[in-house]
C-alpha cells in the first residue's frame, strides 16, 4: 500500500533523546540563542530542532550503572553541581577479586577503577533533567516517536521517516492508524545509542565501517533498595572472577546510591564461546556470591534492566560524517572501553556535532565538507586523548583474560599501542562455536528459576523493566528467515536467542505436530514474545546468522527505567 | 442506628445484589444494636415489598409513584431524599449496581452528605464503622471512614456479602409502610428510552463474578473446550493468561495480567497456569483462588487458596462433571 | 460545541507501589493520563469535529499534572484549565468535584465529559457529582452519544449485556464507558501546537473552594492472605469432588 506520509520540515533532526542528542539540542539551542542575541544573520530557531525520542517519556529508555565523569557536563551546564540530580559523588573505589567463596580487595585501586571526582547517577534522572531543559530553550522533543527509515535525496540523507502507528498484529490499518511522517532536516544527527537501527542501516549503505567491526558487550542491571548500613552511598566497587571464567570478558559493579539504594549488575562481551551461555542466569548467580548476599539480604529489587554497550573503541568507530547526516554517542561507539565510561564521551560528541551544525547552518552547507568538522573537532578534543590510549584495550581480551592483561599492560606503558596496533578483531557471533548437535538444548522453560527473593526468573525481573508494548502490533523483532532456526541454528548453535536475551522475548516452543502422515512429530517454533522487549539489542548483534533486524516498534513501547 | 437499605428492582424483578447489602445490613445492625428498614422503589411493587416483609429487619419502606417506574437519576434522587429526611437514619446502604453508581452520589451530596462506594467490606473498630474497599484495581486495599454527622452513604461490592445469608424474620411479617413523595413530571429531565439486549461486542471480565482461566498448561487450542466446559458447568468466564491470548487460541479481551485486565472476582480457578508475577498482578484481589498445576513449586500456589499439584487434563472432566450434579 | 474533559493524573499502571500511610510514595514512579478518562477526551473530539466548538481538558493536582492537560492539548484539545493542588490526593470525591465545579461554573460548557473512574482510587463519583453540585442532567456509562438541536440521545449500558438509550437534554453531564472508541495519537503539528496553548492556573483558594472533607481514608495496605493453601490429594474424580465441596460450603463462592 502506498502510504501518504505527512512532510514537516526542521533544521536539525535528532533521532534520540539520550545523553548526546540532548547534549547536542541543549548547547545548539544556546548557540543559536547567542547567535540571534548578537543580531548575526540569518536568524534562526530553536524550534527548528526537533528531537526524537522512541520512548514513553524522556529517560524511559536510559540505563547505565552510572559513574559520570563531570567535565562534559560542566560545560554544557556550567552552574550543573546546583541544578543537576547527581545523586552522590564518588567516595570510595574498590576493586575486588571474587572467588567461588570470598571476596580480595586490591589493596591499590588500578587506575581504570579509580573514580575519585566522579558522581554516581541515575542516568535517567540526568536525561530527565537534561530533557527538561532542552524544552525550555524552546527545542521540540517528541516523546513515543522512534526513527524507522532514513530518507535519501540524491543520495544525501535528507530525513527520517517515523514509524507507523495503530497497525494491528498482522499489518493491517486499525481505526486510528496514523502513518509515519517524512520529516526533512538541513541535518540529521543519528544519537539512537547502542546498536543504533538506523545507523546500523546507514553504515551498511554508505560503508562507513572502520577496520575493525564493532564489538559489543551487555550489562544486565538491578536497582535495589537494602537494608540500612549495609553500603555507604558513594562506594563504587567492580569485580572481576567468579562466576565469569577466564575466557570470558566480564565483571561486575556495586554502586552505593543515596538513601541505602544501590545499582548492581554484570557486563559480559558478547563473544564468548558457549552458544548456550545465559547472561542473565550469570548474573543471578553473581548474586549469591557472599559478598552480595550480605549486601541483599532483607533489600527489595526496585527496578531491572539490561542493554548492550558498544566498546570496540577508536579502531571500531565508524565514520560519522555523512551528506546531510552526523553519528554521535554510542551509535557513533563514543565510549572509552577501558572504564566503561560513555556518558561524557556522549555528551562531548553532542556538543562537538552542535558546534559542527551551526555552522552548518550559518552557512546553509550540510554536506559533508562542512559537517566533517565534526571529525575533526573530535580529533582535537578530549574525545581522542582518551580513546586513543586505549585504542587496543579491548581487543586485547578476544583471546582471554590472562593473554588480555598481557597486551593492556604493555599498552598501559606505551600509550596504547602495546605489542601490536592495531589490534585486529572479529564479529562477537562469529566467537560461537558449534554445539555437539547430539546434546538436546535445554527448554527454555525449564531454565533458572530463581528464589524470589534474592535471585529472580527472567520473567520476575522483565516484569520489573515496566516494560510494555501494544500488543496488537507488528512485531518489532524481524527474523528473516525462521526455517534457519529450526533447521540449521537448532543442529549447529542450539538457538541462543533463549539465552542471550534478557528479556525471555524469544523461545523455542516445542509443539505437536499433527499434521504430517506419519502419526504425530514434535517440532519446533520460534515464538517471539516481544511485548518483553527492553530494547537493549543483544539479538540483533550476538544471533550467529544475522538474520536478526530490530526495528523501532510503536513509539511509547518499551521499558520504563524510572531511577535507573 | 437506623440503617436504610435501598434495594433495586426492574419491571418487577430483583437484582439479587439487593440481598446481599440486606444481609451486610443485619450484621452491621446486630453489632451496632441497630435497626434495619428495607427500601423498595416503583411503582406496583406490593408483591417485592411483601416479600422483603419476610426478612428480619424493622419495616419495609414502599415507595410508590407513577414516574418511577422507570429509573431516572432524577426522579429516584429527588424521590429518596424525601424518604431519607423523613426516615432520618443513620446509615443508607446500596449495592454497588450500575444504577447505584448512576444515581447515589448524588443523593448523598443533595443532603450535603458523602458516599463510600465499591466497599468489599467492613469492620468495627471500637464501635467505629471502617468501610474497606479497594484501591489501586485491586492491589490495595483502603480503610475509608466517615467524617461528621450522617446520613452516610455507602455501597457494597457485587459478592462481598452473601445473599442467603439475609435472616428471615421470626414471627411473621414486618410492617410494610407505604411512603408518599411528591415528584413532578418536569423535575426528570432525563428520558429513559427502550431496553435492548445485545450480544456484547467486548467481553468485560472485570464484571463477572466466577472465572476460569487457562495458561500454557493447556498445551494446544484443541484442549480449551475443556475448560469451557468447566466454566459452563459452573457459570464462569473463561479467560486465559498472556501466552494462550498471544497465540490466538482465545480473544485478547480475555487476557488477565498485566498486559491485559485486572480482576477481582469471587472465584479465579487457574488451569496450567504458572503464577508468573505478570499473570499474577491481574487477578491477585480475587477473593478465592483455585490453582491447579502439576508443578507443585508453580509461584501461583503462593497465592491459591486451594490448590491441587496434579494434571488439569485429568482434573477438568472430572471438575466439570461434579459441578453439573451440584448444580 | 463547548465540552469540559475532567482528565486525572495518576500513577503508571504498571509502577511499583511503595504504600506510605494513606497514600503511595509519588516520587521515582511515572505518571500518565487516567485510561478511562482518555475515551472520554477521544470522545470529546470527536464530537467537536462533528459539532464544531471547543474543547477543554480539566485537571486537577500537583505540577506534574500540567504534562497530562499537555497531552489533551497535543491531542486536540483547545486549551487546560489546572487546578493547582499538591495535596490532592488527600481530597474525598466530594471535595474533589466541589473544585472542578468551581472551575467550570462559568464556563456554561454544553457537556462535561468524565472517564468512569480513576485506575489509582477508584471512586467512581466524579461525575455523578459534578452535575449535582452544577445541578445538571447527567447519565453514567455511555457507549454512545448523538446531539442534535440542543438535545442528546445516549446509549447507557447496563449489567448482563443490557442497554439502554436515553433521551438528555444540553447542558448535561456524562461519564463516558472505557473501550467506547480507538483512541488517536497524538500528531507532530498537535505536539508542536500544544505548546502554544493556553492553561489557565487557578487553585482552590483563587476559586474561594472550602469545603469540609465528609470522608478520610486511614490508610492503605497490600491485603495479606490469611490463609495457607489447602492443598487437595486423591484421584482425580476425588479431588474434584472435594473441590466443589469446598467451594460450595467452605468459600461459598458457587
Amino acid at each position: 500500500m502506498t502510504v501518504q506520509r505527512e512532510q514537516l520540515e526542521a533544521d536539525v533532526l535528532i533521532v534520540g533523546a539520550g545523553p548526546a542528542g540532548l547534549s547536542c539540542a541543549l548547547h545548539l539551542a544556546n548557540l543559536i540563542k547567542k547567535h540571534n542575541e548578537s543580531g548575526a544573520k540569518p536568524e534562526l530557531s530553536t524550534e527548528n530542532i526537533y528531537v526524537l525520542e522512541k520512548g514513553r517519556e524522556i529517560g524511559a529508555h536510559q540505563l547505565s550503572g552510572a559513574i559520570m565523569n563531570p567535565k562534559a557536563l560542566a560545560e554544557l551546564v556550567p552552574d550543573f553541581e546546583k541544578s543537576a540530580p547527581l545523586d552522590t559523588p564518588v567516595r570510595d573505589s574498590a576493586a575486588i577479586l571474587l572467588t567461588e567463596r570470598s571476596s580480595f580487595r586490591f589493596p591499590l585501586t588500578p587506575p581504570p577503577f579509580q573514580n575519585q571526582g566522579n558522581y554516581v547517577v541515575s542516568l535517567n534522572k540526568i536525561v530527565k533533567w537534561l530533557g527538561a531543559l532542552v524544552e525550555d530553550a524552546g527545542v521540540n522533543v517528541f516523546k513515543e516517536f522512534g526513527g524507522a527509515q532514513l530518507v535519501y535525496e540524491n543520495s544525501a540523507v535528507a530525513g527520517v521517516i517515523t514509524e507507523d502507528k495503530g497497525l494491528d498484529k498482522n499489518g493491517k490499518p486499525k481505526d486510528n492508524y496514523t502513518p509515519g511522517y517524512e520529516l526533512r532536516a538541513k541535518v540529521t544527527v543519528l544519537a539512537e545509542g547502542t546498536r543504533g537501527s538506523l545507523t546500523k542501516k546507514l553504515v551498511a549503505e554508505k560503508k562507513l565501517d572502520n577496520i575493525n567491526p564493532q564489538s559489543y558487550g551487555i550489562g544486565i542491571k538491578e536497582l535495589w533498595d537494602v537494608q540500612p548500613g549495609r553500603i555507604e552511598p558513594g562506594y563504587v566497587a567492580h569485580t572481576l572472577g567468579w562466576p565469569v571464567s577466564t575466557d570470558m570478558y566480564g565483571g561486575g559493579w556495586i554502586y552505593g546510591l543515596a538513601n541505602n539504594r544501590v545499582s548492581i549488575g554484570l557486563v559480559l562481551a558478547l563473544e564468548y564461546a558457549d552458544p548456550r551461555f545465559d547472561p542473565h542466569a550469570a548474573f543471578q548467580k553473581w548474586k549469591t556470591h557472599p559478598f552480595l548476599r550480605k549486601l541483599l539480604d532483607g533489600g527489595k529489587l526496585v527496578r531491572y534492566g539490561a542493554k548492550s554497550l558498544p566498546y570496540g573503541g577508536w579502531y571500531a568507530m565508524p565514520r560519522n560524517t555523512v551528506d546531510g547526516a552526523l553519528i554521535i554517542g554510542d551509535s557513533g561507539s563514543f565510549l572509552d572501553s577501558q572504564r566503561l565510561k560513555g556518558i561524557h564521551l556522549a555528551m562531548k560528541s553532542g556538543m562537538l556535532a552542535a558546534e559542527t551544525i551551526y555552522q552548518a547552518l550559518k552557512t546553509g552547507d550540510a554536506s559533508a565538507k562542512t559537517l566533517g568538522g565534526f571529525q575533526s573537532r573530535v580529533e582535537q578534543s578530549y574525545i581522542r586523548d582518551e580513546m586513543w590510549k586505549v585504542r587496543n584495550f579491548h581487543q586485547s581480551f578476544q583471546h582471554g583474560m590472562f593473554r588480555g592483561f598481557i597486551h593492556t599492560a604493555f599498552q598501559q606503558i606505551t600509550g596504547g599501542r602495546g605489542l601490536i596496533d592495531p589490534m585486529r578483531a572479529e564479529e562477537g557471533y562469529k566467537h560461537n562455536k558449534k554445539i555437539d548437535a547430539t546434546k538436546r538444548s535445554l527448554n527454555a522453560t525449564e531454565r533458572f528459576k530463581g528464589d524470589g527473593k534474592l535471585t529472580f526468573d527472567r520473567l520476575t525481573d522483565v516484569y520489573h523493566s515496566g516494560t510494555r508494548h501494544d500488543e496488537d502490533q507488528p512485531c518489532h523483532l524481524h527474523v528473516l528467515d525462521t526455517n534457519i532456526c529450526i533447521t540449521r541454528c537448532v543442529e549447529e548453535y542450539g538457538n541462543p536467542c533463549q539465552y542471550f536475551c534478557p528479556a525471555a522475548v524469544y523461545e523455542m516452543a516445542r509443539e505437536v505436530d499433527r499434521s504430517a502422515g506419519a502419526g504425530e512429530t514434535e517440532r519446533l517454533r520460534l515464538k517471539i514474545n516481544f511485548a518483553n522487549c527492553v530494547h537493549c539489542k543483544t539479538c540483533d548483534i550476538a544471533d550467529p546468522y544475522q538474520i536478526i533486524d530490530w526495528v523501532v516498534p510503536e513509539g511509547g513501547g518499551g521499558p520504563n527505567y524510572e531511577g535507573m | 442506628m437506623k440503617i436504610l437499605v435501598i434495594t433495586e428492582q426492574r419491571q418487577a424483578k430483583w437484582n439479587n445484589t439487593s440481598f446481599e447489602t440486606l444481609a451486610a445490613a443485619q450484621q452491621i445492625a446486630s453489632a451496632l444494636s441497630g435497626t434495619v428498614s428495607a427500601v423498595v422503589v416503583g411503582k406496583s411493587v406490593d408483591a417485592l415489598a411483601n416479600e422483603l416483609a419476610g426478612k428480619n429487619i424493622a419495616e419495609v419502606l414502599q415507595i410508590e409513584h407513577e414516574l418511577l417506574e422507570s429509573y431516572t437519576p432524577d426522579g429516584f434522587c429527588v424521590a429518596l431524599k424525601q424518604v431519607i429526611e423523613s426516615a432520618k437514619p443513620q446509615l443508607v446502604l446500596f449495592p454497588h449496581t450500575y444504577q447505584v453508581r448512576d444515581f447515589a452520589p448524588k443523593l448523598a451530596a443533595m443532603l450535603g452528605k458523602g458516599m463510600i462506594g465499591d466497599c468489599v467490606g467492613y469492620r468495627l473498630e471500637g464501635g467505629r464503622l471502617v468501610f474497606v474497599r479497594q484501591m489501586f484495581q485491586g492491589k490495595t486495599a483502603a480503610d475509608v471512614t466517615f467524617l461528621g454527622d450522617g446520613p452516610w452513604f455507602a455501597s457494597f461490592q457485587s459478592g462481598s456479602f452473601r445473599a442467603d445469608q439475609v435472616a428471615a424474620s421470626e414471627g411473621g411479617a414486618k410492617p410494610v409502610k407505604r411512603v408518599t413523595v411528591e415528584l413532578k413530571a418536569e423535575q426528570i429531565r432525563t428520558k429513559p428510552l427502550e431496553l435492548f439486549k445485545e450480544a456484547k461486542s467486548a467481553v468485560d471480565l472485570t464484571q463477572a463474578p466466577l472465572i476460569v482461566a487457562v495458561g500454557r498448561g493447556i498445551k494446544a487450542p484443541e484442549n480449551i473446550p475443556q475448560a469451557e466446559a468447566v466454566a459452563k458447568a459452573m457459570g464462569a468466564e473463561i479467560a486465559a493468561s498472556r501466552p494462550i491470548c498471544d497465540e490466538g487460541w482465545l480473544p485478547m479481551e480475555r487476557q488477565i495480567g498485566s498486559s491485559g485486565q485486572t480482576v477481582a472476582p469471587k472465584l479465579y480457578l487457574a488451569l496450567g497456569i504458572s503464577g508468573a508475577i505478570q499473570h499474577v498482578v491481574g487477578m491477585k484481589g480475587a477473593r478465592t483462588i483455585v490453582a491447579i498445576n502439576k508443578d507443585q513449586n508453580a509461584p501461583i500456589f503462593e497465592i491459591a487458596d486451594y490448590g491441587v499439584v496434579g494434571d488439569i487434563f485429568e482434573i477438568m472432566p472430572a471438575l466439570a462433571e461434579e459441578l453439573q450434579k451440584a448444580k | 460545541m463547548k465540552i469540559i474533559v475532567c482528565i486525572k493524573q495518576v500513577p503508571a499502571k504498571d509502577a511499583p507501589l511503595a504504600i506510605t500511610g494513606n497514600w503511595i510514595k509519588e516520587s521515582d514512579i511515572g505518571f500518565e493520563m487516567n485510561e478511562p478518562d482518555s475515551f472520554a477526551l477521544e470522545e470529546a473530539l470527536r464530537l467537536k469535529e462533528k459539532h464544531g466548538g471547543e474543547v477543554v481538558a480539566l485537571s486537577m493536582g500537583p505540577e506534574r499534572v500540567k504534562q497530562t492537560i499537555k497531552e489533551a492539548l497535543a491531542k486536540g484539545a483547545d486549551r487546560g484549565i489546572h487546578i493547582a493542588d499538591d495535596q490532592f490526593a488527600q481530597l474525598d470525591p466530594l471535595g474533589a468535584a466541589n473544585a472542578l465545579a468551581a472551575a467550570v461554573k462559568n464556563e456554561n460548557a454544553d457537556l462535561i465529559l468524565t472517564g468512569l473512574q480513576s485506575d489509582d482510587q477508584g471512586f467512581g463519583q466524579t461525575g455523578v457529582l459534578l452535575a449535582a453540585l452544577l445541578d445538571r442532567p447527567h447519565a453514567t456509562i455511555i457507549m454512545a452519544i448523538e446531539a442534535s438541536e440542543g438535545k442528546l440521545k445516549l446509549k447507557r449500558e447496563l449489567e448482563a449485556g443490557w442497554f439502554q438509550w436515553i433521551e438528555c437534554p444540553l447542558p448535561a453531564v456524562l461519564s463516558i464507558q472505557s473501550g467506547i472508541n480507538k483512541v488517536r495519537y497524538a500528531t507532530l503539528k498537535g505536539i508542536m501546537a500544544a505548546k502554544k496553548k493556553e492553561i489557565a492556573a487557578l487553585t482552590r483558594e483563587s476559586l474561594g473552594v472550602k469545603s469540609e472533607p465528609t470522608q478520610k481514608v486511614e490508610k492503605i495496605y497490600v491485603p495479606v492472605k490469611t490463609k495457607k493453601t489447602e492443598f487437595l490429594t486423591g484421584t482425580p474424580k476425588e479431588v474434584a469432588a472435594k473441590l466443589v465441596e469446598k467451594l460450595k460450603f467452605e468459600a461459598r463462592v458457587i
